[in-house]
């Protein structure tokens, strides 16, 4: 086991709908921006060059499409525990997060089901996470969908 | 962003990991010390070959390609320029706690920043895709106060071995790193 | 600093719906150093990603966060065996436009991706809007969607990507 690293699981039995997720806050230096091409490869400038952020519109830089992802999914399973599956990530990105914010992750249940179409039945949750900011300002709302262990499944 | 520097002490949160304030005299009696070994988080990968030889735009085919990095050493090799990238914590780990930086950066001296000044680098054997690198530090010297352009304070001098996971030595380096205050002439 | 897109009118970049990008082919496979990386700065400790253990027991190996997909057929920005840079589709649309922000994305995954698979793309523009107007600036809503595939041709996963092509309204700070 890996010191720090998250173990614990959340079975699709034990789930129920309106659940909310624990809240996570993060905040977004420089660092953690400049951070985005190093680690994505995406050097498009917003992300590292606030001249040219400036001139785009924006005051500084800001985190990139795949910051936001990784964020959702970590609040997303962090929930749900290591062993659930993320099947679909579904984000519009209203506002950016600039270098400064603090990022605040939450998140509720939407809806618990299954689906037989396919080989094996899946036990899936979907759920409604929000990045929002240090003002409460929405900045990515997204849908989640992810196939979760359950007892008794073979 | 900003934060307020007591003391000559380095602002963790600017850096990322602790850097000692203290006396030339401490910092005299660490010399000849020897860190416990540390091992690289990550194996030397083609990836990462790639995007920094990308960013020093250097061609060398022993980074890029495969078939002929294989026939010359066997597999693609890193850049000698990326060991100490090897060697660098990562930011951060799920257990917590700030990574532990190089020795040069442990050594208690007065003065908030720092610049590199030299490198001396020995490399005895090719490093390869899939080696795990490990470093043993040894901190081999601390200059009186010096009065550069740059400030005033001491340069460090560190040795580094780095060997592969079976034991073979792959590189020395020798590196002198200048721990200042800020403030060009004295 | 400026970005290079290709410069355009509307009905060039109409002209273009459909089309559907050559495949690209990711220089590396998927690596668990990357992984660390990315997990590290975006502070996940999902075990799945840290503890090579528990990766095999669950996923058959240490896999990616869903996040990395375009990580892992991005080149590097420099290469010595050619001038440019490989660059997404949206790079290669045609508007007059010059700066581009990301709006939605809708990704799905049809199985987990594992360090060690060797993945590529294949692109098709979807969709260019009428010129809108926005709070940022004025501009084009560009709709691209693709598709991952795993080295025996697999598919891995789908992803939706809306994106605002724009002039900026306030284009020297606030």
């Amino acid at each position: 086991m890996i010191p720090g690293a998250h173990y614990d699981q959340r079975w699709w039995d034990d789930v129920h709908e309106g659940e909310e997720l624990p809240r996570i806050d993060d905040e977004i230096t420089y660092r953690r921006v400049v951070m985005n091409p190093a680690t994505t490869w995406d050097y498009f400038p917003g992300h590292h060059d606030p001249e040219y952020a400036r001139s785009q519109g924006q005051p500084t830089i800001y985190i990139n499409t795949m910051h936001f992802m990784g964020f959702i999914d970590r609040v997303a399973t962090t929930w749900a525990g290591p062993r659930s599956f993320i099947a679909r990530r579904k984000m519009s990105m209203r506002r950016p997060i600039f270098a400064g914010d603090t990022m605040v992750g939450a998140g509720r249940v939407s809806r618990k089901y299954t689906d037989s179409g396919g080989a094996t039945v899946r036990h899936l949750v979907e759920l409604e996470v929000t990045v929002s900011n240090q003002r409460g300002e929405l900045c990515a709302p997204a849908t989640v969908i992810l196939e979760l262990p359950a007892r008794g499944a073979g | 962003m900003g934060s307020s520097k007591a003391g000559g002490q380095i602002d963790v949160d600017d850096i990322g990991y602790e850097v000692p304030s203290g006396t030339y005299e401490e910092a005299r009696a660490l010399v000849g010390s020897t860190r416990p070994v540390r091992f690289g988080e990550v194996e030397v990968n083609a990836p990462m070959i790639r995007h920094y030889a990308a960013m020093v735009r250097d061609p060398n085919p022993g980074y890029w390609d495969r078939e002929f990095a294989a026939q010359q050493w066997g597999e693609i090799v890193a850049p000698p320029g990326m060991l100490m990238t090897w060697l660098i914590p990562i930011e951060w780990q799920p257990a917590g706690g700030r990574p532990v930086p190089l020795l040069t950066a442990q050594v208690p001296l007065p003065g908030d920043t720092f610049l590199n000044a030299s490198n001396d680098t020995e490399l005895l054997e090719p490093i390869r895709v899939g080696d795990h690198l490990n470093v043993v530090e040894e901190l081999t010297g601390v200059s009186e106060e010096k009065h550069t352009a740059a400030g005033r304070g001491h340069f460090v001098t560190t040795l580094s071995t780095y060997r592969r996971e079976d034991g073979t030595v792959v590189a020395r380096s020798t590196n002198v790193l200048f721990r200042f205050r800020a403030g060009g002439a004295p | 600093m400026s970005v290079r897109l290709a410069e355009g009118s509307y009905e060039d970049a109409r002209a273009m719906i459909g089309t559907r990008a050559e495949v690209e082919f990711a220089d590396h496979a998927v690596t668990w150093a990357l992984i660390k990386y990315f997990c590290a700065m975006v502070q996940d400790s999902n075990a799945s990603y840290w503890d090579p253990d528990f990766a095999e027991a669950q996923w058959g190996g240490i896999v990616s966060p869903p996040a990395m997909l375009l990580t892992w057929v991005m080149a590097p920005d420099w290469q010595p065996q050619s001038p440019e840079p490989k660059t997404l589709l949206l790079a290669r649309i045609p508007l007059p436009d010059p700066t581009v922000i990301s709006v939605e994305t809708d990704t799905e995954l049809f199985r987990p991706i594992r360090a060690g698979d060797w993945l590529n793309v294949e692109e098709t523009l979807v969709d260019v809007s009428a010129r809108k107007s926005t709070e940022l600036g004025e501009g084009h809503f560009v709709t691209t969607e693709a598709v991952f595939r795993a080295g025996d041709g697999t598919p891995v996963a789908r992803y939706r990507h809306v994106l605002f092509r724009y002039t900026p309204r306030k284009p020297a700070g606030q």
